[in-house]
């Protein structure tokens, strides 16, 4: 195995040596053939030297040297004379443009000119050179395959020794896993033996910051996906649930839904990416009646569901829950709400054109906040400008405000109020996996395994942690944990691999060291607003960068395009208003589900509107 | 390595293909008169002498190609190669360097000596040639080497229309220099209604010929490029220095002098391998796609998997390339020309062109030679190959033609480019071995994860190291030697 940093082997020291002695060799044979003929020879020649004395030692040094480079650029193949022969010629004809048609000129002060002129009067060196080369590279291959057939190398003697396995195991398959995947992937030459392996619930690398557009219906969801088969593709992959981490016996216990109940998968090093779930705070009725925004099917659902109700809402004008059915809320001002609120408000009435009875005088969105300030990672003045624009949009916000708890069609609020609503999307809360809850190690207050610099975590060995399931210091910020991005947990899986590789390898790990390069967040129809290294933008310009970075971070180009072709499609075409599951809408918030397709539809009365003026649906069911 | 291995798989093969090349080499020699000469060396002045004599080295020289190639399972395109490198050094060594040395006259390197013996340096390539590919044949004949695959019907069509496409296209751009009969080996004023079928034909037989040839030969389109042109070499020598104008009755066309006018076509030669090369391989992947049946498992990964990593590490790798070429350009006063492609005449123009042109190239080197070098050594061969045929297509080839003209393919022009050459070298030279660093950093190919990677890998590795070399040596060898012997510049009296 040759890697780039095995350089100073016992064979690459042979053809080392062996072309320097082939290149002296070369040397005495140039110097003379060109001695025969009256000329001195290149390297004293160069200088001016032609006297005996110095210019020969320099004219075998150089020799020798330029040998020497041969056997390492050459290299001994058995039974491999005529290519290194043949690569032999070649050199010293690069060497021959190289010394006398370049160097030459140079030293004798008239500069190289390379020309046919030029040329023709170093023909002979040219020859020369020829030979050199020729004969070197022999002489090098006779010279190491003499070597070795009195002193054979152990390497060649012995059989070679079965290379133990690494075993990596990577849980998770967000970017800090993949990260640290591919980083793996690409170190194998350095880690003898590596068997790599990733668990993950989705069989997919989820990139989040577009999600919200999916569920805005201005993306696919398949193309803000990719496949961890391919972006890993030497990876085994196991799609399956963690159930259970042993780090005494270091295995790992994983269900898969296949026809076995449990796999045990072993391993030698760990690496825990498990991310973060969504944490309602105990919140009564939170996890039953809101929509969250972690996973393609999260999206999926909510766009189906908004859909869902409009298409309700418009057969059924005077519904007394109409008021509700056309109010959305979302629960937290940070990146996530509103990128949230401010697609579904585009979605919304981007498609209103569609429901005639449906004005925009009738739509409400909310968006409620614990504190009195949005998006506080962006700093008061893109915050207010974010406030600002989205008010002006006519999105409503209940700031200072908290979320207490939600029952069918409503959310209950801090001050008492009550805000009905068929739709409140959850983005107030993440919390790390609980299943770190059951690994003895120390964690923080919120879950999160606590690891030192190297991302080792503190009290087990052979386990590693990135990504939001960790609490990572940063050096720039006294100590203070990294914020959970996905930008972070990237490069985070870089360096853990890294470090696994150094570690294996007996060298020295390395602490992980990141400065964000900036935050952005969009803000719906065409705004956005960024900060970039101290550097602040709004606006369309803002909007653009947005696009821009993030379609050049999306994993895979076959993806970029097909986001980019979206994106193009969506300017000359409206949104999509396909409900492609009616059977996800959410049972409890809708009192009224859509009976499924199969079942017969009661008789058809003529006017459906007539009949729900009686204040029935036309359906018959109540 | 037993002693009667060696003697039977190799020196007896190969002695008897000496023979056989000799023949024919004899034969030529008569033909320029020159066979006499041959027999002033043994002191005899016979042109039986001559004739024994040229056997006799003939068959020696076999013997030590036989030596020379006897472990390798090359096929019998890349024999030929070999055989013709093996001629061209044989040239230097023997006609050049132990003759006169033999014959008490002392080492004969300078231009006029060489431009002399020019003869026997084609006479050389054509014994190489001959000895590459009889060698092959006696080989299978005794069945010392297990049987390659044959070309098959299929594959021979395909060579036969890439050979036509190409010969028309050469054809093409042959007339825009007033070359075309030139090609045709026929005196100007032949009709050009008789010049496009000899053309044609000899596109055929050339395309059909590569398909028979390197049949079995794997490599990605890059490394056939480069077969290609070492093809388009053979031909020339072959073709359009021996046979053609013997078919047409103007005689061998061996010396120094009357190569010079036929020079122009030496490119277009090298160029025209080149497509057929090119166009076999893009036919063949092409007629795969649209007729083939669908086997089970042979999917692939499709071009745009790895497209973006391609397209950094050659952006990457043409800096480097680009930047060695820069210094050469610049020193040499070429700037402000390639200044002239956007119609401005500043050298920091020129510069900026230069560099777009070099990251294109290198983009093309990356998608071309992709997963072919394995090392330093590999690397350098082909990036040296890949710029001394952009040295052909570019300046004499494309630059004409974008500035208005038409391709510039005579010994003048060739001469006047000489710097150019060797700025495409120094190009070459860093693209390659600056992509296969990056390569070897992020997805070193040669180290394989699994036991069936490792024996298709295996063979990959085992056809660059047994061919590569051969075909590197020639193109930098002929592209370096040819211009210096064929310019109208006097030989000056050699410095050093």
């Amino acid at each position: 195995m040759r890697g780039a940093s095995n350089i100073l082997t016992p064979a690459f020291r042979h053809d080392l040596v062996a072309g320097g002695a082939a290149g002296l060799i070369g040397g005495l044979v140039f110097w003379w053939a060109l001695a025969a003929q009256g000329m001195a020879p290149a390297v004293p020649g160069l200088l001016g030297l032609h006297l005996l004395g110095t210019g020969v030692i320099l004219h075998l040094l150089s020799s020798v040297l330029v040998g020497a480079s041969f056997g390492a650029v050459l290299r001994y193949q058995p039974s491999g004379y005529a290519g290194t022969t043949s690569s032999g010629l070649l050199l010293g004809l690069l060497w021959w443009v190289a010394g006398p048609m370049s160097l030459g000129p140079l030293l004798d002060g008239a500069g190289p000119t390379w020309s046919i002129v030029e040329a023709q009067k170093v023909f002979p060196s040219l020859i020369g050179h020829l030979l050199y080369g020729g004969g070197t590279g022999l002489c090098f291959y006779i010279f190491v395959a003499s070597y070795l057939y009195f002193r054979p190398r152990s390497e060649d003697l012995a059989p070679l020794p079965e290379v133990p396995k690494t075993r990596v195991l990577i849980l998770g398959g967000g970017f800090g896993g993949i990260g640290t995947a591919q980083r793996l992937e690409q170190l194998y030459s350095h880690i003898p033996g590596l068997e790599l392996t990733l668990v993950s619930q989705s069989n997919y690398l989820l990139y989040t910051p577009m999600l919200a557009e999916v569920a805005s219906s201005a993306l696919e969801p398949q193309h803000i996906s990719a496949p961890v088969r391919a972006t890993c593709p030497h990876t085994l992959f196991h799609r399956g649930e963690v159930v259970d981490i042993n780090t005494k016996d270091q295995v790992v216990r994983v269900r898969s839904g296949g026809s076995v109940p449990y796999e045990d998968l072993t391993y030698d090093r760990l690496v825990l990416a498990l991310g973060s779930v969504a944490n309602y705070f105990d919140l009564p009725g939170m996890a039953e009646n809101s929509f969250k925004l972690k996973t393609l099917e999260d999206a999926t659902r909510l766009r189906n569901h908004i859909i869902g109700l409009l298409e309700d809402v418009d057969v059924e004008p005077f519904d007394e829950e109409r008021v509700s059915r056309l109010t959305f809320a979302v629960a937290g001002g940070g990146f996530a709400g509103i990128e949230a609120i401010a697609e579904l408000f585009d979605m919304v009435h981007g498609v209103l054109h569609f429901y005639p009875t449906i004005q925009p005088p009738q739509l409400r969105f909310v968006l409620i906040h614990s504190r009195d300030r949005i998006l506080p990672e962006l700093g008061a003045q893109l915050g207010e400008y974010a406030l600002r624009k989205l008010q002006a949009r006519g999105i409503e916000f209940m700031l200072e405000n908290r979320v207490t708890g939600a029952v069918p069609g409503a959310v209950l609020l801090g001050n008492g109020e009550a805000l009905s609503t068929h739709t409140l999307v959850w983005t107030a809360g993440n919390q790390p996996n609980p299943l770190l809850k059951t690994l003895p190690c120390e964690k923080n207050r919120a879950g999160a395994v606590v690891v030192d610099g190297t991302l080792l975590v503190d009290g087990l060995t052979n386990v590693w942690a990135v990504g939001d399931c960790a609490q990572i210091p940063d050096p720039y910020n006294d100590g203070q944990p990294y914020p959970p991005t996905a930008q972070h947990a990237l490069r985070e899986g870089k360096v853990a691999a890294e470090n696994i590789a150094a570690v294996i390898q007996g060298k020295p790990v390395k602490k992980f060291r990141f400065r964000a390069i900036g935050i952005l967040v969009g803000l719906g129809h065409r705004t956005a607003a960024a900060e970039i290294r101290g550097w602040r933008f709004s606006g369309l310009l803002a909007w653009l960068m947005w696009r821009t970075i993030y379609l050049s971070k999306l994993p895979g180009a076959e993806k970029k395009v097909r986001v980019a072709l979206d994106w193009t499609i969506d300017l000359f075409f409206p949104r999509d208003i396909v409900v492609t599951s009616s059977l996800e809408r959410h049972p409890n918030l809708d009192s009224n589900p859509m009976p499924p397709a199969t079942q017969e539809q009661p008789p058809d009365n003529g006017n459906d509107r007539t009949n729900a003026g009686d204040g029935t649906a036309g359906d018959g069911s109540r | 390595m037993k002693v009667s291995q060696v003697l039977k798989n190799g020196v007896l093969p190969g002695g008897l293909a000496g023979l056989a090349g000799g023949l024919v080499l004899a034969a030529a020699m008569y033909e320029l008169g020159r066979l006499d000469i041959f027999g002033q060396m043994a002191g005899v002045i016979s042109q039986l002498a001559g004739l024994v004599l040229v056997l006799a080295v003939s068959a020696l020289l076999g013997a030590g190609f036989g030596v020379l190639v006897w472990y390798q399972r090359p096929n019998a395109g890349e024999t030929l190669v070999w055989g013709l490198v093996y001629g061209v050094f044989w040239w230097y060594l023997g006609r050049l360097t132990i003759l006169p040395l033999f014959q008490g006259k002392g080492l004969t390197w300078d231009v006029d000596s060489a431009r002399a013996a020019f003869p026997d340096l084609l006479g050389l390539i054509l014994l190489g040639g001959i000895i590459g590919l009889v060698h092959v044949f006696l080989r299978r004949m005794l069945q010392v080497q297990a049987e390659d695959q044959q070309a098959g019907r299929a594959s021979l069509f395909q060579g036969a229309l890439a050979g036509l496409l190409s010969a028309y296209l050469l054809g093409v751009a042959a007339d825009g220099q007033d070359q075309l009969f030139a090609f045709a080996g026929m005196a100007a004023g032949g009709s050009a209604l008789a010049a496009w079928p000899v053309i044609l034909l000899i596109g055929l037989l050339a395309g059909v010929g590569f398909a028979w040839l390197f049949t079995d030969s794997t490599g990605g389109a890059g490394v056939g490029l480069i077969r290609g042109i070492a093809y388009g070499f053979f031909w020339w020598v072959a073709g359009g220095l021996t046979l053609v104008p013997l078919i047409t009755g103007s005689g061998l066309v061996w010396t120094a002098t009357e190569v010079q006018i036929i020079f122009p076509t030496l490119p277009g030669y090298l160029l025209f391998g080149a497509a057929v090369a090119l166009l076999y391989q893009w036919l063949g992947a092409l007629i795969r796609l649209l007729f083939s049946e669908f086997l089970p498992g042979s999917s692939e990964e499709g071009l745009g998997t790895q497209g973006l990593r391609i397209v950094g590490r050659s952006g990457l790798a043409a800096l480097v390339g680009g930047s060695l070429f820069s210094l050469v350009m610049w020193q040499t006063g070429f700037l402000p020309r390639v200044a002239d492609l956007i119609g401005s005449s500043s050298p920091v123009a020129g510069f900026i062109v230069h560099l777009a042109i070099a990251g294109l190239i290198g983009l093309s080197y990356g998608i071309l030679f992709r997963r072919q070098s394995y090392d330093v050594g590999s690397a350098l061969g082909w990036g040296v190959s890949y710029g001394f045929f952009w040295a052909m297509l570019g300046p004499l080839t494309l630059m004409p033609v974008l500035l208005g003209g038409t391709p510039q393919w005579t010994a003048d022009a060739a001469a006047s480019v000489f710097p150019n050459l060797i700025g495409h070298l120094g190009y070459g030279a860093g693209l390659g071995i600056t992509f296969y660093l990056l390569e070897a950093r992020y997805s070193p190919w040669w180290i394989p994860r699994t036991e069936v990677q490792a024996a298709r890998l295996e063979r990959r590795k085992e056809q660059v190291q047994t061919s590569g070399p051969a075909l590197w040596t020639l193109l930098i060898l002929l592209g370096l030697t040819l211009p210096v012997l064929l310019a109208k510049g006097q030989g000056l009296t050699p410095v050093y």
